[in-house]
């Protein structure tokens, strides 16, 4: 999932400060998922900003709308009828639904309430670790199943370097050293000879560095 | 008189372009140099021009001031994060080049390592902060150096299609020259009088500029520029000129005389581009009376 966390009071309340009337907007996909932008997100952020407000002396007038999916113009036409009686609108959905609601709404200013964080799996609850950064070309296949991209500090495809020490990562101890998982895991499924085979320098075309990244699917595209 | 010194003097500055080669064999960047010695205030060295891999700038650079040429590198954001360009600069300093030009890079799907990760760590302008800031004597993390270099550092205008794009490419100009930039490098020019709408504008911004004499060589050239970069405003009198012309190549180099001495009363200076032809620049300079 998009993980994400809320921004600070001080810079969300910066970003509303200037307008009476807010569509606050949350999204039911990831952000609800790692309680950053969900319904219950956005009701306490919506208590929050009354609250500051109220002891300004200021009356904020602040609507509450979760959609299913904030990345998907079906779902963000629902806005429409809010729209028109709110002078902004705060979004809590990642990056993506920002942007999809500020290409349908260009007349009203949109403002993030989360930082998008990264890609990532939950450990446990409460606790999300970046499991992937989108490169467009997977080498988990040969890697046993852990990304040195997204895991490894130095994005290392030849590792580990000499920073790592029982199996934990120079930059910080908590910080598992991906290569050491990669070996633990291909001894265990008897693949360890794989660690042998030089990895070729990564053609990067199909991550970032080839601009920005677009899926059109011919038997989907309308 | 150095390049430097001519600039903030207001005298006119002759520039001339040359690129390292992609190998080992500077013998030819060398010689071309040595012919325009005395004839040009400064050798301005591209970086991995056009995302072409090639010997580095700095290289370059300090190879022509063995040579005793002054030289212009150009910097940019593309390959190298701030803690690699910050030490590239430093060392471009005692190697004798104090004279930087921040330019765009070309993205990495144009050039020939199509594969390499884009840095991107900082923008123009936030190179221009940086370099800013070294002459300050802090890097970017606010540590003191010891010893701060004297840089001199310009700044690159983008090709505009047309006058509409002309104040959003000025703010963006005006912008950089905030954060430091001491002359702007302005596109190839090949039509004066649109040019001269573009000097008047850049006027206001109160530092010098340095219009880009660019090298037509033939009439294929042309006529690929004239169609992919409009912006460019090669007219169809210039396509004409070369074709018609008994010694195209002749007719090119005097083209190129023609706009470098028209350009010498509107501007401040002049950066020579070649493309490869960089044995013809004393020809140019001569048709120019340069």
């Amino acid at each position: 999932m998009i993980t994400a966390v809320r921004k600070p009071m001080e810079e969300i309340i910066a970003c509303v400060e200037p307008y009476d009337r807010i569509l606050l907007v949350g999204c039911n996909e990831c952000v609800s998922v790692c309680s950053a932008g969900g319904r219950k997100e956005v009701a306490l952020l919506a208590s929050a900003l009354h609250m500051h407000f109220m002891k300004q002396g200021k009356t904020m007038d602040i609507r509450e709308i979760t959609l299913e999916r904030q990345c998907d113009p079906e779902y963000v036409e629902e806005l429409v009828t809010s729209v028109d009686g709110s002078d902004a609108i705060l979004s809590m959905a990642c990056g993506c639904g920002v942007q999809t609601i500020a290409a349908r709404y260009r007349e009203k200013p949109v403002f993030p309430a989360v930082n998008t964080t990264f890609m990532g799996a939950s450990e446990r609850q409460g606790v999300w670790s970046e499991r992937c950064q989108g490169c467009g070309d997977c080498v988990l296949g040969i890697t046993g199943g852990i990304c040195p991209i997204a895991r490894c500090s130095k994005r290392l495809m030849n590792g580990p370097c000499g920073g790592s020490t029982k199996g934990k990562c120079e930059i910080d101890a908590n910080v598992d050293c991906a290569w050491q998982l990669i070996w633990d895991r291909l001894k265990a499924l008897g693949l360890e000879r794989r660690i042998e085979d030089i990895m070729e320098a990564k053609d990067w075309r199909t991550s970032r560095d080839g601009g920005p990244r677009k899926i059109i699917r011919e038997d989907l595209a309308s | 008189m150095n390049f430097k010194k001519k600039l903030s003097a207001a005298e006119f500055v002759v520039l001339a372009e040359m690129n390292t080669p992609k190998g080992v064999d500077i013998s030819e960047l060398v010689t071309n140099a040595r012919r325009v010695k005395d004839r040009v205030d400064a050798v301005v060295v591209p970086d991995m021009d056009n995302g072409v891999m090639r010997m580095s700038a700095l290289a370059g650079g300090a190879l022509l001031r063995r040579e005793g040429l002054e030289t212009v590198v150009h910097v940019y954001g593309r390959d190298k994060n701030r803690m690699a360009l910050q030490g590239d600069l430093l060392a471009a300093y005692v190697l004798g080049i104090p004279h930087l030009l921040v330019v765009p890079a070309e993205p990495m799907s144009n050039g020939d390592h199509r594969e390499a990760v884009t840095v991107d760590d900082l923008d123009e302008s936030g190179i221009l902060q940086m370099i800013r800031s070294l002459r300050e004597g802090v890097d970017l993390s606010g540590f003191d150096l010891k010893g701060a270099p004297d840089f001199t550092s310009g700044c690159a205008m983008a090709q505009v299609a047309d006058d509409s794009g002309l104040d959003q490419e000025i703010e963006t100009v005006k912008r950089k020259v905030e954060a430091g930039a001491q002359y702007i490098v302005t596109p190839p020019v090949f039509d004066l009088a649109a040019y001269g709408r573009i000097a008047d504008a850049l006027k206001p911004l109160g530092v010098p500029v340095i219009a880009t004499v660019f090298l037509l060589k033939n009439v294929g050239m042309a006529r690929y520029m004239s169609i992919h970069d409009p912006g460019s405003r090669i007219s169809e009198d210039m396509i004409r000129r070369i074709r018609k012309a008994p010694d195209r190549e002749a007719e090119c180099i005097r083209m190129a005389g023609e706009t470098a001495a028209e350009l010498k009363k509107m501007v401040q200076g002049i950066k020579i581009a070649t493309l490869g032809w960089e044995h013809r620049l004393p020809d140019i300079l001569a048709s120019a009376g340069l």
